[in-house]
Order: structure tokens, then C-alpha cells, then sequence
């Protein structure tokens, strides 16, 4: 079988005969890659996430997994596994036959098949609860028990949504590099559901920008936070200071711009709010907002007058309105 | 702290109030003679035993089991799919089909057998197991139908749909994931379908054309014989209280 990885063309899906949440859209994943899909809520990431698993039937469009047309199949014959949002663990089952029941599913042995999902557990760092019930454990561990059930199964495609999600912060770091250690090992291509952009540039080998149920634009993360295709793109990736040039925008993130004394434009700062690790300020320049993220300790106050520059290096060209 | 410690002494007093009826009921069936005012029978005895299974009763008891098992085996067929449709809100406006689910409860069962009666004696159904197990379904159907609603919905949709993606055909999904996720509502669902059969008295006098059922056995003692009452009813309680610690011990099982 060739390993093309995933490519979705055309995809309409109207949920329960609704509005299509997706709207002709398209979505190529090299084999053995990580593409992260991040969008608003209610952009339809996790609705394309279900139409390619065969949860959410297609009203139009198709679906090739490693250059096989998967869109008609039922989803146990996808070879596709899914770790959901919430972990969706059997509550009458041990920890370990939890991980092993895609090997049940698959007639394989009990012995095989426990023996095979202690390796994966094992993976996952969780090998000593093999033999707990699923209750009481925290949800970074129900999310890895999850995970190992996920790779268990054997998968061409691992689709994860907001695998993050539920986790505190001090754990979603553990569990990133858990999933791109999995993924890289394998070189399983994985697409995951986020509607983080800073998690999707740490999740993602490229980032797949969805907006009102399409692509908006896929690319290596970079190109999403430094050359937006669009001011929406830019916005939703932070480069929020969007000023008009012409029939265009210009489009800056606010960390690239300098306030200095000898600053090529003038501005009053009307706002200047500390972040932790820098103070967003918010200055009037000719009737037009501009927004600076600078170091606390190097920061205006609000009401002084200050010196902007927009290096023109990182300053980005953009059409108002998206592709289509 | 105070309140786990009282637990324990709740419990006790819970169970207490619940046991002493029965145990007063335990005395009465093997009181051969008890006289008042005495607090205890003066006399033990198998005398109730004797004239209560000295009847119908064996017959009735087996009668009562068959058209009980029969109706929750269909009752959980036609309800299965209804409560899966409910439960998962397919239903644009549901609200006339639990108008008609809750209609049979509103109305005595001996109503709807009387009602019945007439049509079965024509089909030939009277006093026979179809047409005591149609006429039971009735009522047990609404019981079982809203019992199982209230396990079905998007918990259980969300576990099917990870055993789909896992790789489980429909029938293994079912198997597997399905009925042991739902096993503590489809068990409630049994347990009180079974009851409500099995203590029936309406439509079995009304359309059992004097076939025994152990309801329909057990009234005319209750008045006349408290004794043979009394052994009665515990034969009658036997298999609910079986039923009741089989799905308690099924409960235990969270989803």
C-alpha cells in the first residue's frame, strides 16, 4: 500500500440535514506527519475530524487514506482510531483491557492481546495501573490510557481532538511530547483538533487554518503567525495590527513592533496592561490603533507619547477579505 | 466527619424499617396459632405451606414466571429501539409518543384487560400465554421504554462511537461495549418490567379465563387466611427479591 497519507477534497457535511458546517473543503496530510487543525469554535474542526473517522456522513466530497477511498466504508474498517476530547474509557473494564479491546475487536488471543496492550501502556508511562478500574484516575492519565488504546489499534490515520484540552497546564506539556514522541516513532500521520494556536504550532509539522467550515490556509506554522494569506488568518494568529496600504492590509504581530524614541511614526499610548512576561500596549497613531508587546521593564506608561517603528522586514501584505 | 459516622447507624435504621414488615410476614406464614393480644404465635407450624401449595399454586407460580420472562423478552425488544430514538433525541416533536407511553399508566390495569376482553375471547386469546403476555405488555412496555431512556442518550452514543472507530463491527460493539456500558439500566429496566408482570392482578383476572396467576390465587387468601397469605406472598416476593439483588449487583457497574 502506498503511503500517501490523507487527502480530503470537496467535503460537505450538513449534520442532522442542517446548514453545511463544511463547505467544499479540501485538506491534504503527508504520510508520517503531524498536521494540526486550529480554528474558532464552531469553525467545524471536530465535525471534519467525525466526517473522517465516519462518524458524520458526507453530503459530498470524498475521503482517500494512503490512496484508498475510505468515505464509504463504515468506521471499524477505516483503520482509523480516534482519541476524543473525553476519553471515552469502559468503566466495567481493568485499565489493561480497556487498551486491548481494538485487539479483542480483531479476534486476537487474550494473551497476545494483553501482552500487546502492556507494551503500549508501558508507552505511555502508566504500566503500573494495568490493573486498576478506569475511576479515579486523574485526566492526564485517562487521556493517556486513551492514547495507548488509540496506538493499540493500530491505525494508518490517529486522529486526537483536543487532546489537550482537559489537561491543567502544567500537564498538557508531558502529554505533547508524549504524542509527538508516539507519532515521530511510528511515523503515524496524526491529525489533532486544537483551538489553540500556540498549541497547534507546538502539535504541528504544519497547521491547517479553518474558518467557517474551510482551510483557510495549511502550512508549516511560521507561515501562519509571519505570512497570513489573509487578514481573518492574521487575526486568528495574532497579528493584530492590521493597517490599510492601498487595496490591502499590512499586517505586523505586535512583538515585532519597536517603540523607541526615534520612531518613525508618533503615537499616545491609551493602554498599556501588564502580561507576565511582557506589557501589551496599546497606542494612538494618526487615529489608528497599534499594539506593542514590549519587556515590562522597558514599557511607556499610559498617556506617554512614544516612537513606533514597523520594521519593514516584518511588516506582511495582505487582502482584506479571505480566499475563496 | 460527623455526618460519615452517622452513615452506618442510617443504614441500619433504613434497613431495619424495611426488614421488619417482612419478618412480621415470615412469623404470620408459619403461625399455626396466633391468638390476640399475644405479641408471638403461641403455635409453630407447615400449615400455610401445606393448603398454599396444596392448590394451584405450583401451577399459578409457573404460570406468573412464563408470562413475566415472555414479556420483558419482548418488552425489551420493542424497547430497546424506541428508547435508543428518545434518548438520542431523533425525534422532531417526541412529546405524542410519550403521551401514548405514559397512557396505560394512567389507566388500572384491570380497565385495559376489561377493554381487552372482548377482542381476545374473538382471536381466541383469552387465558392463553400470548394473550396474557400481549395484555401484560401494556403495561409493562411504558415501564420498560422510559427505564432504558434513561440510559440511553449521549454517554452511551460516545462509547459506541469509540468502539466503532476501535475497530468493533455493530454486532461486536454491541456485545462489548453497548449492553455491559448500559448493563445497570437495561438490569433496572428487567427488574422492575419483571415486577410489574409477575404482580399484575387486572389484566390476568380479566383475561385469564381462569387460568392461575399467582396474584389472582393469592387475593381470595388475604381476607380469609392471613396464614396462607402470608406463605403466599413470601413465594410471590422470592423472585423480585432475587431480581433486586442481581441488579443491584449489576448497578455496581458504572458506565
Amino acid at each position: 500500500m502506498s503511503r500517501d497519507g490523507l487527502r480530503c477534497s470537496d467535503l460537505t457535511v450538513a449534520p442532522g440535514g442542517t446548514s453545511p458546517v463544511l463547505r467544499g473543503l479540501a485538506l491534504e496530510v503527508t504520510a508520517g506527519s503531524r498536521a494540526a487543525l486550529v480554528g474558532p469554535s464552531g469553525a467545524g474542526k471536530t465535525t471534519l475530524l467525525r466526517a473522517i473517522a465516519g462518524l458524520e456522513p458526507l453530503t459530498e466530497g470524498s475521503v482517500l487514506l494512503d490512496g484508498v477511498a475510505i468515505d464509504r466504508l463504515p468506521p471499524h474498517r477505516r483503520k482509523i482510531a480516534v482519541v476524543f476530547q473525553e476519553p471515552r474509557l469502559l468503566g466495567h473494564l481493568a485499565v489493561l483491557d480497556n487498551v486491548a479491546l481494538p485487539l479483542r475487536a480483531a479476534g486476537v488471543g487474550r494473551r497476545e492481546r494483553r501482552r500487546v496492550a502492556a507494551s503500549h501502556l508501558e508507552e505511555v508511562g502508566l504500566s503500573g495501573l494495568a490493573q486498576r478500574r478506569v475511576q479515579g484516575l486523574s485526566g492526564g492519565e485517562l487521556q493517556r490510557i486513551a492514547l495507548a488504546r488509540a496506538l493499540t489499534a493500530d491505525p494508518l490515520l490517529l486522529l486526537l481532538d483536543e487532546p489537550l484540552g482537559a489537561l491543567d497546564p502544567n500537564r498538557r506539556g508531558a502529554m505533547r511530547r508524549l504524542i509527538c514522541d508516539v507519532q515521530r516513532d511510528r511515523r503515524l500521520t496524526t491529525v489533532i483538533v486544537t483551538h489553540d494556536r500556540g498549541e497547534a504550532a507546538e502539535l504541528g509539522d504544519s497547521i491547517a487554518l479553518m474558518l467557517e467550515g474551510r482551510i483557510v490556509q495549511h502550512d508549516e506554522p511560521r507561515a501562519l503567525f509571519e505570512r497570513p494569506v489573509s487578514a481573518a488568518v492574521a487575526r486568528f494568529f495574532g497579528a493584530t495590527n492590521l493597517l490599510p496600504d492601498g487595496d490591502a492590509m499590512l499586517a505586523i504581530r505586535p512583538e515585532h513592533v519597536i517603540l523607541e524614541e526615534d520612531g518613525e511614526l508618533r503615537g499616545r499610548v491609551v493602554e498599556a496592561v501588564y502580561a507576565g512576561d511582557h506589557v501589551r500596549v496599546v497606542a494612538d497613531c494618526e487615529g489608528r490603533s497599534v499594539i506593542a508587546h514590549v519587556a515590562p521593564h522597558h514599557a511607556p506608561r499610559a498617556g506617554e507619547e512614544v516612537g513606533i517603528t514597523l520594521p519593514d522586514e516584518r511588516l506582511w501584505r495582505v487582502p482584506p477579505r479571505d480566499r475563496r | 466527619m460527623r455526618s460519615r459516622a452517622r452513615r452506618p447507624a442510617l443504614a441500619v435504621v433504613a434497613a431495619t424499617v424495611l426488614a421488619l414488615p417482612l419478618l412480621a410476614l415470615v412469623l404470620r406464614a408459619f403461625a399455626d396459632e396466633w391468638r390476640a393480644p399475644a405479641l408471638l404465635p403461641q403455635r409453630l407450624g407447615l400449615r400455610g405451606v401445606r393448603v398454599a401449595f396444596g392448590g394451584e399454586t405450583g401451577a399459578a407460580f409457573v404460570n406468573s414466571a412464563q408470562v413475566a420472562l415472555l414479556t420483558v423478552a419482548i418488552a425489551l425488544v420493542i424497547a430497546w429501539p424506541a428508547a435508543r430514538v428518545l434518548g438520542e433525541r431523533r425525534l422532531r416533536r417526541p412529546g405524542p409518543v410519550f403521551l401514548l407511553l405514559a397512557m396505560p399508566l394512567l389507566i388500572p390495569s384491570y380497565a385495559v384487560g376489561t377493554g381487552l376482553t372482548e377482542w381476545f375471547i374473538r382471536l381466541g386469546l383469552d387465558g392463553t400465554t400470548p394473550g396474557l403476555v400481549a395484555a401484560h405488555l401494556t403495561t409493562v412496555l411504558p415501564y420498560v421504554t422510559l427505564v432504558l431512556l434513561s440510559g440511553f442518550g449521549p454517554r452511551l452514543s460516545a462509547v459506541e462511537e469509540m468502539g466503532s472507530v476501535l475497530g468493533l463491527s455493530p454486532v461486536r460493539r454491541l456485545w462489548l461495549v453497548t449492553i455491559p456500558a448500559a448493563a445497570p439500566t437495561i438490569g433496572a429496566a428487567v427488574l422492575l418490567g419483571f415486577l410489574v408482570s409477575w404482580s399484575d392482578y387486572g389484566a390476568s383476572l380479566a383475561l385469564g379465563a381462569g387460568r392461575p396467576m399467582l396474584p389472582v390465587v393469592l387475593l381470595p387468601f388475604v381476607g380469609g387466611d392471613p396464614q396462607v397469605a402470608a406463605t403466599l406472598t413470601l413465594l410471590f416476593l422470592a423472585p423480585a427479591v432475587a431480581a433486586l439483588v442481581l441488579t443491584v449487583r449489576a448497578g455496581r457497574r458504572p458506565l
